[in-house]
């Protein structure tokens, strides 16, 4: 008994010495079968745009890299697998062998057709005497869309006047968004799109637009937000409700003692008169035409009248000639001038004219005038052709 | 002188052997420069009563210095375009080796201008008509006058005016033709041509005066 214990000891220890060289011949046996597999990796992963919105096309570009020093790499196909994003281009089989160090980009076309939230497609790389790969990455989909607000606006808009209208576009989105621009089609604002270009994530950028309305009322001015998140354009509306009202201090130009005097025959009607400034601020340039209308037609020497600066509460006099063919009765005159901004204005006023007679004989021919031009020109050809004959 | 009407060329076949004498030539001239005087003095009316608004009353016995001063202007060209057409024709005979001295060549064309008697005196009593049949506006700016008077320049009555002035021109050229030839000493073609130069201007002038071109 006093020799079974060690023996029994020995053994025990004996057992274990086997068994741990068996593992370890055992570990050393698989090492050296995975030796023989080469190592490949994804380098590099990128997603285009950043942050696809719902519904956006976009692409993954993912780099494979041969990890080995000495040896090729064939690569025998890439795919991309994603429950939420649906990936619209097809696999990738037998892409190219990759030398010892050598890397492969290789594209994707995706479609986050998902609700927003943050998805991972899977990359999938089997090479042929290499490991294959699963390498999951992150794409965050997020349908945030720029934002568009009115930052500035005068409190009083009044009719003729200049009002400037200052808009902020703000970026509240992960990722920079490009192309960006505001565009307005209504007509009485200035200019009609403004560019903006790239806006960068949780970035604004603030755009002015002029509006001139030429009556007063109420508006509502509609501006359309254009970006691009990536190659996908998206849209953004704001309309912007505006109370225009009578200037009370524009110019305002009113015509007095209006004379037309009538040239009958030609019908030409010289209308003279005062053109008076009755508002507070002064006009610009003023000119005062004769308007197109049919029968209408200006005449020399004053088809249009130059009346320069009037100043609040003067008044200039004015000479226009026109020639009124048919039965008009009314002459259409423009007067334009110009604010302090250079913005141009344009009022229409309408001349009543009364039709006149003609100021010749009715215009027609005697019957005897005639024949006596004809009795002389028949004596007048006797007689040369007589003298002719004599010579 | 009812020959040189009927048969010009031997009427200055015969003149050309007396002596140049421009007493008659230029009674004919002053004859139908007071012919065309008394017609400016009706269209010089006209325009004096067209002008009678633009004028204050203390001003208004200068309108009837318009109608004189126009008649007289009339008369005194009436002497320069004689002596202008001889020049004229002078000067392009040269072309044809024309001989022969100024003075005969403004006697001939004075006598030339015999028809134009009856066309001036034919006119003078159209512009009457005219001017007393129509409705004479007033004009307070001298600028409009022109066009003013544009419809009576065009109606019918003067067109028909500018008509027989052109008929009765043509009379005048006839004898003109003749009157180079033995002025000047050159062909009866030579003549044609350098009497027909200055009438061709003269009568296209007269047509776009009517508007018609």
């Amino acid at each position: 008994m006093r020799k079974t214990i060690p023996t029994f000891i020995f053994l025990f220890f004996f057992v274990i010495a086997v068994a741990t060289s068996g593992v370890s011949a055992a570990n050393t046996a698989s090492s050296a079968t995975e030796e023989h597999k080469a190592s490949v990796m994804i380098s590099d992963c990128t997603v285009n745009p950043e942050a696809p919105m719902c519904n956006d096309i976009g692409t993954v570009t993912v780099t494979v890299k041969n990890m080995e020093l000495y040896k090729s790499v064939n690569i025998k196909e890439v795919q991309m697998l994603s429950q939420g994003i649906k990936v619209l281009s097809d696999s990738y089989f037998n892409p190219g062998s990759l030398g010892p160090g050598g890397d492969l980009s290789l594209t994707f076309t995706i479609k986050a057709t998902c609700p927003d939230g943050i998805y991972y497609p899977k990359v999938i790389v089997n090479g042929e005497g290499a490991q294959s790969i699963r390498y999951s990455f992150p794409v965050t989909v997020d349908s945030s869309p720029l934002t568009i607000a009115v930052k500035d606006v005068p409190e009083d808009i009044f009719s003729g006047e200049r009002a400037k209208i200052e808009l902020v576009v703000g970026n509240p989105r992960p990722n920079n968004v490009t192309a960006v621009k505001i565009v307005t089609e209504y007509k009485d604002v200035m200019p009609a799109e403004v560019f903006i270009g790239t806006l960068s994530a949780d970035d604004s950028e603030v755009a002015a637009f002029f509006f001139t309305p030429q009556e007063s009322g109420d508006y509502f001015l509609n501006f359309k937000l254009q970006f691009k998140n990536g190659d996908n354009y998206h849209y953004t509306d704001l309309s912007v409700p505006l109370t225009v009202t009578e200037s009370k201090k524009s110019a305002e130009l009113i015509l007095t003692g209006i004379e037309e005097e009538s040239l009958p025959g030609m019908n030409v009607y010289k209308i003279t008169g005062d053109i008076n400034n009755a508002g507070l601020e002064a006009a610009n340039s003023v000119v005062m035409k004769v308007g197109d209308a049919e029968g209408i037609e200006a005449m020399q020497p004053y088809k249009a009248y130059f009346v320069g600066l009037l100043n609040a509460d003067d008044f200039s006099s004015f000479e226009l000639n026109v020639k009124v063919e048919g039965n008009k009765t009314q002459v259409p005159l423009i007067i334009e001038y110009k604010d302090e901004d250079g913005i141009l204005f344009s009022e229409h006023e309408y001349i009543s004219v009364e039709s006149t007679q003609g100021i010749a004989s009715t215009g027609e021919l005697p019957v005897p005038m005639i024949a006596v031009v004809i009795v002389i020109a028949i004596l007048v050809i006797g007689m040369i052709s007589y003298s002719w004959k004599k010579r | 002188m009812l020959e040189i009407l009927t048969n010009p060329n031997k009427f200055f076949e015969a003149k050309k052997d007396e002596e140049v004498s421009l007493k008659i030539p230029a009674l004919i001239v002053l004859i139908i420069g007071i012919i065309s005087g008394i017609g400016a003095y009706f269209m010089g009316g006209l325009t004096a009563e067209m002008l009678s608004g633009t004028l204050p009353s203390e001003a208004q016995a200068f309108l009837s210095f318009i109608s004189i001063s126009t008649a007289i202007i009339a008369v005194i060209a009436s002497f320069i375009f004689w002596i202008v057409f001889a020049v004229i024709f002078f000067g392009l005979s040269c072309i044809f080796k024309g001989e022969g001295k100024f003075k005969r060549t403004l006697e001939f064309v004075g006598y030339g201008y015999i028809p134009m008697i009856i066309s001036g005196i034919i006119s003078a009593i159209f512009i009457y008509n005219i001017v007393s049949t129509a409705h004479i506006p007033a004009v307070t700016d001298p600028a409009m006058i022109g066009i003013a008077l544009e419809p009576l320049m065009k109606s019918p009555m003067m067109l028909l005016s500018y008509a027989i002035n052109i008929l009765f021109m043509l009379w005048s050229a006839n004898i003109w033709v003749f009157g180079l030839k033995h002025a000047r000493n050159i062909t009866t073609k030579n003549a044609l041509i350098t009497v027909a130069i200055p009438m061709a201007a003269y009568v296209l002038w007269t047509i776009y005066q009517m508007g018609v071109m």
